[in-house]
């Protein structure tokens, strides 16, 4: 009885103390923090570029989320779209970022002076660092390319502009050091995020455009007409320790990452029929479906990790606004949306 | 005496002068130098003339500006002094052919003229013919054609001319003329310039807090030099030539939201021959001429060349029959920045009115293209007019119009590289119009109104969609337009008294029929920035020497893309000015005017994102010696 007793009161004090104790109860996420972001690039020489948002589970699309937010078009060409923190990027390929939160994409800032085709950034050491092609020379060539560098997570003036290879695409930290894909100059460059300088420069086979990880490993994917290639990069030298080549005729720079090792590339015949297809490839470079789905106009690719859906966007002909065609991983369609013009990206959370 | 001969027969000859009004083109004033008139054979359809009279205000400005303010013409522009295109009927920039003293300007590799770089003071007036006139004038000319035309007069003796024009923004446009003319001779050198900094405020909604900007990188300065010259070197035999130099460096407004700084340099020389040998009820014309473009954007050279020769002859079989055929041929070259080209073109065509009586009067053309080995479309057109009711004070009259109209396939559009498609077909159209046409005068009080519907069907509208990693293009649309032109004049004297109206209204309807794949959402839509209405009104009050004008046009929503989803909205802009005829001891005279564009300084946009400028001012001085 005593032992029950005294059982008795640690429970109570248990119970007490248990309940004085709060849970951690998460912020609720602001309307943008969930669902798909589409990217909608824009037409050339119309600055229409927008952001639309999707939500999976009911179907609601809301088009046009910068303008509606803040009540001002964006008024860019949208190339990429970087979520980081509490910040959402808007890349505009037009020569500025938007800065907005991606609670509400109410404007927090920008960088809006001395940009010229603007391709995208990562944030780091709270810095900027912004790849861009630079102005185009007489035969529309990139020798003037570089990284800008930019001291505030919301924008501001350009500190400085740190000269790169031609081309910078894709853009990935590794330790202190920012990883450059120099798409024109098929190079692979290496800036010391101390010095900011350019440490290092590597031959890459292919074009390379974006950096993905998978299996722990740092890949670098990098294409030209007839093949795709996986290069795998050591994260201390950066070195290229491994090389997936993979014959793919009319590939593009266009992929996404899907489940297992599954990457997902967008193809085209070019002339004189001009089909474009989704081919499905594994990382170890076994080409699973050549074109698991086919059609034309095709200008984005995105997984959704949960949905195990494949989106593809469709830009028309940029003659009007876009559409989102949405697959399974057999190539059956799902839905469709109708989006922005030029739909070439997505953002899955 | 000769030359009023000469007229005396213009007016037997060409003039349907007791059907038809379309008489602004033939001045019969006795010292003018003969030119083929514009309007001849076409019986049914609607021909506006521009007067130099008109473009009094608009000296060193674009036609653009002209044709976007005090018509129902719908420009789409770039900018304030930027790239200005034109659309006719609901059709696209390069639908509408455009001639300067009969030869085609229109850009063979872009298919289309930039208006913006058209400077009033480069030629003495314009014609506008509405509607699909590929049998009159061939290819482009779909959704009409603009014909700009130089006007000489015999027996002159010196005159010496200069026109200068101030406004905001940095605009300063000078025009200085030099003509002398005798009973055989005359002969005219003109130079002008043109400048603007279009440094205006915008608000520049592609930034944070929509700050208020100057516009920068928009600078255009213009410069060109024209002469004329036509001798009459016997009592048969008529030769004329002009030359026209004209020269725009201009900066390219960048869209909102960009930072270019792109820079472009347009040079155009046309140069035309004229012989006209007259003989009893024929004229026979001989036609060369030139027309060499380049259009240098930052460091691309685009270059094209045209030469052209033609003859016909126009002759009358007594009072009810005239007939005009005639040929032209044309070479073309272009030496682009990534290709190079020729074409060469051959063209028949005859024309035929018949007047079984002064109420009736019928038009008849036919031509042919060839273009390399391809026969463009056969293109005939019809038309006629009667005149229904006619008393003192009323005349009702009644024009119907039918034609086909074609377009070849542009040098860009065929071999660029890459992309260029060579198997590319002619674009094809017909046309079909049904107007009235009401005159009213009674004392001193005098109105016209003209209303026309016109119905047409545009096929193998050549697209340029994203192939892979280049744009190629396809005969792939097909276009269904239809709408109302209505043009209203009014005039009432009151003593020193004079109230003029003067305005037009366009309804446009252009419904997209094709959708390019299964997810376009095209089809059923209008066609983007094609505004379904314009509407312009200028009401004028004059006394004596002096005048006051109110002008407005107002221009309804477009479409941003085919799916008809953005939208832009509509605006209306108003003018207002003063003028004021000077003389000074009959030997000195001219003009001074002042005038307040866009008075209620609206911000608008014609085209997305393109800043325009706000209310701004001008002044006007034009001395005659």
């Amino acid at each position: 009885m005593k032992q029950f007793g005294l059982f008795t009161a640690l429970w109570a004090i248990a119970l007490f103390l248990g309940s004085c104790v709060t849970d951690p109860v998460d912020a609720p996420l602001g309307e943008y923090e969930v669902g798909v972001l589409i990217m909608n690039e824009g037409a050339f020489g119309s600055n229409d570029g927008e952001v639309y948002h999707y939500i999976p589970a009911s179907g609601e699309l809301k088009p046009a989320i910068f303008e509606a937010e803040n009540s001002r078009p964006y008024a860019g060409l949208l190339q990429d779209i970087v979520v980081t923190e509490d910040r959402t990027y808007l890349v505009a390929n037009t020569g500025k970022v938007e800065v907005v939160d991606s609670k509400d994409f109410s404007s927090l800032g920008a960088v809006s002076e001395g940009l010229d085709i603007t391709r995208s950034l990562v944030f780091v050491n709270q810095k900027l660092y912004i790849s861009d092609w630079g102005a185009y020379d007489a035969d529309f060539n990139s020798p003037e390319s570089y990284i800008a560098v930019v001291n505030d997570a919301t924008g501001g003036a350009i500190a400085k502009k740190i000269p790169v290879a031609s081309r910078p695409e894709g853009l990935f930290v590794q330790d202190n050091n920012l990883l450059v894909a120099c798409a024109s100059a098929k190079k692979l460059e290496v800036i010391s995020l101390s010095s900011e300088t350019v440490a290092g420069s590597k031959d890459i086979e292919g074009s390379p455009v974006r950096f993905f990880e998978h299996g722990g490993k740092l890949y670098l994917y990098a294409r030209d007409a007839d093949h795709i290639y996986f290069h795998e990069l050591n994260r201390t030298n950066h070195n290229v320790v491994g090389t997936v080549k993979v014959g793919l005729e009319g590939s593009t720079s266009n992929f996404a990452l899907g489940d297992n090792g599954d990457v997902y590339v967008l193809t085209s015949t070019g002339w004189p029929d001009y089909n474009d297809a989704v081919a499905k490839i594994s990382v170890s470079g076994q080409v699973s479906d050549a074109s698991i789905y086919t059609g034309s106009g095709f200008y984005g690719i995105g997984f959704h990790p949960n949905q195990k859906n494949i989106y593809i966007g469709d830009n028309n002909g940029f003659q009007g606004n876009g559409t989102v065609i949405i697959i399974n991983q057999t190539g059956q369609e799902v839905t469709t949306l109708e989006v922005g013009r030029g739909p070439s990206g997505f953002v899955f959370k | 005496m000769l030359f009023l001969g000469i007229l005396v027969f213009r007016l037997l000859l060409f003039g349907h002068s007791g059907v038809v009004s379309h008489q602004d083109t033939l001045d019969l004033t006795p010292v003018e130098v003969f030119s083929m008139p514009l309007d001849k054979y076409t019986f049914g359809q609607t021909v506006r003339l521009i007067s130099e009279k008109d473009l009094e205000n608009f000296q060193g400005l674009s036609l653009g500006d002209f044709l976007q303010q005090r018509t129902g013409l719908f420009l789409r522009q770039y900018g304030a002094g930027m790239l200005s295109s034109l659309t006719m009927r609901g059709t696209s920039a390069g639908h509408n052919a455009v001639f300067w003293n009969g030869l085609p300007i229109n850009s063979p590799s872009l298919g289309q003229t930039d208006f913006s770089i058209l400077p009033v003071g480069g030629f003495d007036q314009v014609t506008v013919h509405f509607g699909s006139g590929g049998a009159l004038f061939g290819t482009d000319a779909i959704g009409g054609a603009i014909h700009l035309s130089n006007k000489l007069n015999f027996g002159q003796g010196h005159k010496l001319k200069i026109n200068s024009l101030l406004g905001s923004f940095g605009r300063w446009n000078q025009l200085g003329e030099h003509s002398f003319s005798n009973k055989k001779l005359s002969t005219r050198t003109r130079v002008y310039r043109n400048f603007a900094q279009n440094d205006f405020s915008f608000t520049n909604v592609a930034k944070i807090g929509t700050p208020v900007k100057r516009q920068q990188n928009a600078r255009v300065l213009q410069w060109g030099a024209m002469q004329d010259l036509a001798w009459k070197f016997d009592e048969k035999n008529l030769i004329s030539t002009a030359v026209w130099w004209n020269q725009t460096d201009r900066q390219i407004q960048p869209v909102m939201g960009s930072n270019t700084r792109d820079v472009q340099l347009d040079e155009n020389l046309r140069w035309v021959v004229d012989y006209f040998h007259f003989g009893s009820e024929k004229v026979w014309n001989l036609k060369t001429g030139l027309v060499q473009d380049q259009l240098k954007f930052n460091q691309s050279i685009n270059r094209t060349a045209q030469y052209f020769i033609s003859g016909d002859l126009d002759w009358s079989l007594g009072p009810k029959w005239s007939s005009k055929s005639g040929f032209r041929y044309s070479y073309i070259q272009g030496n682009l920045s990534t290709y190079e080209a020729t074409d060469s073109r051959l063209e028949l065509y005859q024309s035929t009115n018949f007047q079984p009586n002064e109420n009736l009067g019928f038009s008849l053309n036919l031509r042919q293209l060839v273009y390399q080995d391809n026969f463009a479309p056969f293109t005939p057109g019809i038309g006629g007019e009667w005149h229904f009711l006619k008393s003192d004070r009323h005349l009702l009259q009644l024009n119907s119009a039918f034609s086909l109209g074609f377009k070849v396939p542009t040098l860009n559009d065929r071999f660029w590289k890459p992309g260029g498609n060579p198997e590319l077909e002619p674009e094809q159209s017909w046309s079909s119009e049904l107007g009235v046409k009401h005159e009213f005068g009674y004392g001193n009080f005098k109105l016209s109104n003209q209303v026309t519907y016109y119905r047409m069907s545009v096929e193998n509208w050549i697209i340029w969609l994203p192939k892979g990693n280049f744009w190629s293009p396809t005969n792939l649309r097909k276009v269904h337009n239809s709408g109302i032109e209505y043009f209203l004049e009014a005039s009432q004297k009151m003593g020193l008294w004079a109230l003029g109206l003067q305005g037009t209204y366009a309804w446009n309807r252009a419904i997209n029929q094709t959708n390019i794949n299964e997810n376009d959402r095209a089809k059923g839509k209008q066609l983007p920035y094609t505004p379904e209405h314009k509407f312009q009104l200028t009401g004028s009050l004059e006394k004596g020497a002096g005048k006051i004008f109110l002008n407005s046009h107002r221009v309804g929503k477009r479409f941003v893309g085919t799916d008809n989803v953005s939208v832009l909205p509509a605006y209306a802009l108003w003018d207002a000015g003063v003028n004021y005829d000077w003389n000074l001891f009959n030997r000195l005279q001219g003009n001074l005017g002042f005038q307040v564009n866009n008075l209620l300084n609206t911000e608008y946009q014609v085209l997305r994102l393109r800043a325009m400028p706000g209310r701004n001012y001008q002044l006007n001085l034009h001395i005659t010696l």
